[in-house]
Order: structure tokens, then sequence, then C-alpha cells
């Protein structure tokens, strides 16, 4: 398949790193400049900068930039309270937060030409699941103490190392589906409109998959964020 | 204050959409959760079982554990589909 022209590729080609043509690279440096890393890199600055720039001198009566940021921090904030209760919304909500705009932004970012989306490898996606995963645990442990085994022993005393068994297995499939989601519709679509821009680019082929691909960065920004918040709900809240 | 009371008006409809709309997208995380759940609960139920015979065992309980957590596989994903149910039926 013909490579997508990637303009941080490009540039660090010209400066004489090596840039591997694998989607992972042997050494530690070409590791370092395969697309996903420096995209993500790009996420961050472009994260870092860009609410710097369009926030200016915070004031009472917001200007539009103020009042865009706003809007999508409060609107977040709305989701962790309406799922976490006051207390734990506040606990949670810088992660969260990070991870709907870092997942948004990397989304997005594949739909113009000469970028990719960092989401659309599985290493990303499976490093964020991790993190959800093992804090919605930690989340149990600081709660319950030790009692949070009792999440996983159901209701009635006889049936429960089986029960720990079933609970397990799902456990864990929480963990491969948050993440296999997140990275199957990215990466779909970002092949598809790949394969669309080489087949009949020149006749406009991809802009539905384009619109498509707005709607699908959106839904699952907002799909995995609320499934994480979901999750550590449920490791706070008491044993049934 | 006729002004005033539309303007209420129209805030609590607007209000009463975005918690409409707030509902839909929470759904959809969760149902559409469901389906993948259930078959990765189905694949490492049997991802243990074959583990468990093939690398563990070296292939002496041949079928057995595979059969076994597969069906707890099988199993453990109705048992999520169960809880989501029963999450939809308490609210």
């Amino acid at each position: 398949m013909e490579h997508p022209i990637l303009f941080i590729s490009l540039i660090l080609q010209g400066l004489g790193l090596p840039v591997p043509h694998t989607i992972v690279g042997h050494t530690f440096i070409e590791q370092l400049c395969t697309p996903y890393m420096t995209y993500t890199w790009f996420v961050m600055a472009f994260l870092i900068v860009v609410p710097r720039m369009t926030l200016g001198k915070m004031e009472l009566v917001p200007g539009s930039g103020q009042n865009f940021w706003e809007v999508v921090v409060g609107g977040l904030m709305d989701m962790c309270v309406e799922n976490l209760g006051e207390k734990g919304a506040k606990m949670l909500f810088p992660m969260m937060a990070t991870f709907f705009l870092y997942i948004l932004v990397s989304n997005m970012i594949g739909l113009i030409p000469g970028f990719t989306s960092p989401t659309a490898n599985l290493n990303i996606t499976l490093g964020m699941t991790l993190i959800v995963w093992l804090t919605h645990h930690f989340l149990g442990f600081k709660f319950h103490g030790l009692n949070y085994y009792k999440h996983f022993m159901g209701p009635s005393k006889w049936l429960a190392p089986f029960m720990f068994l079933l609970e397990m297995i799902s456990n864990f499939a929480r963990l491969i589906s948050l993440s296999m989601r997140l990275f199957g519709n990215i990466f779909a679509k970002e092949v598809l409109l790949t394969v669309l821009f080489m087949l009949a680019g020149a006749y406009f082929a991809p802009l539905p998959i384009l619109m498509l691909g707005v709607l699908v960065s959106v839904i699952q920004a907002v799909v995995f964020v609320l499934l994480s918040v979901l999750y550590c709900a449920g490791a706070m809240e008491h044993a049934h | 204050m006729l002004t005033l009371s539309r303007l209420n008006a129209d805030e609590s409809l607007g209000c009463f959409v975005a918690e409409q709309r707030r509902e839909i997208i929470r759904q959809l995380a969760v149902f559409s959760n469901a389906g993948m759940t259930f078959v990765f609960s189905v694949l490492i139920g049997f991802g243990i079982g074959w583990a468990l015979d093939n690398k563990l065992f070296a292939g002496k309980t041949a079928p057995w554990f595979t059969f076994i957590f597969f069906a707890l596989g099988i199993i453990a994903g109705f048992r999520s589909l169960w809880a989501l149910t029963k999450m939809v039926r308490d609210e």
C-alpha cells in the first residue's frame, strides 16, 4: 500500500533522523520517530499552545475564546458530576478531561491530509486503557480497603469462587473492549480514507467518509471517557 | 415580565433537550459496549483455557480446560448482559 505523506516524518527525515517504515521501529531512536509518537507530541504541543493562545486573560465576561473553553470544560465537568458525584468528579476530572481532549484532537487530526491519528495504533489506546483500568482498581482499594474483593464475589457464598472467575473474565474483557473499540474505529477511518484517496481522490470520493470521520471521532472520544467514568463509579460504589 | 418568562421557558426547554441528549449519549456508550464485552468475554475464557491446556499442562489435559473455560467465558458474557438489563430495569 502506498504510504500517506506525513509532514512531521518528512521534516524528521530531512533532519537526518531515521524514520521507520514499519509500525514500530527497531532501535530506540527509531521508536521515538515513529509517526504515532511524533504525532502524539504534536497533539500535546497543540493542547498546550492553543488554549494558551485562545484563552487570553481570564475575564468575568468571557470573550469568544474563553467562552469556548468554558463550554468544553463545563460540559465535561457536568458529565463527571452526574456519574461520580461532586467529590469524585473533583478527584477524577483532570484525568478524564485530559483523556477526552487528547483523544478528540488526535482523532480529528487524522482527517487532515499530512497528519495521522495516534489513536489508530493499538499501543496508544492500550496504554490509555491500562491507565484507566489500573486507576479504577486503585480507586476500589482506596475506597473499600481489602473489602474490595466483595465486588468480585457475587451475592451468595456458595457460588463465590465461580463468580470470582466470571468477574475476572469480564473484567479483562473491559480492558480489551475499551482499547480495541477506539483503535478499531479510528484505524478503520484512516485506512478507508487512504484507500479512497488513492482510488478516487480527484473526484472527492473521501468526502462522505470525512464527514462520518468527524462524527466517529467525537463519539469515540465521548464513549471512551464516559465508560472510564462509569467503571470508576462502579469501583467506588458499594458492593451489591 | 413577559419576555422574562418566555426566556425562562426557552431556557428550561433547552435544559430538557440537553439532558435528553446527554442521556442518549450515555446509553450509546453503555450499549455499544455490550456487544464487544460479550465477544471478548468468550474469547478470553477460551484463551485462558487454551493456555492452561497447552502451555501449563503441556497438552496432557488437552481439551478439558479449554471446554470448561470456554463455557465460563460464555457465562461471563451473558452475566454482563444480565447486569446491563438489571441496570436498565432499575433506572
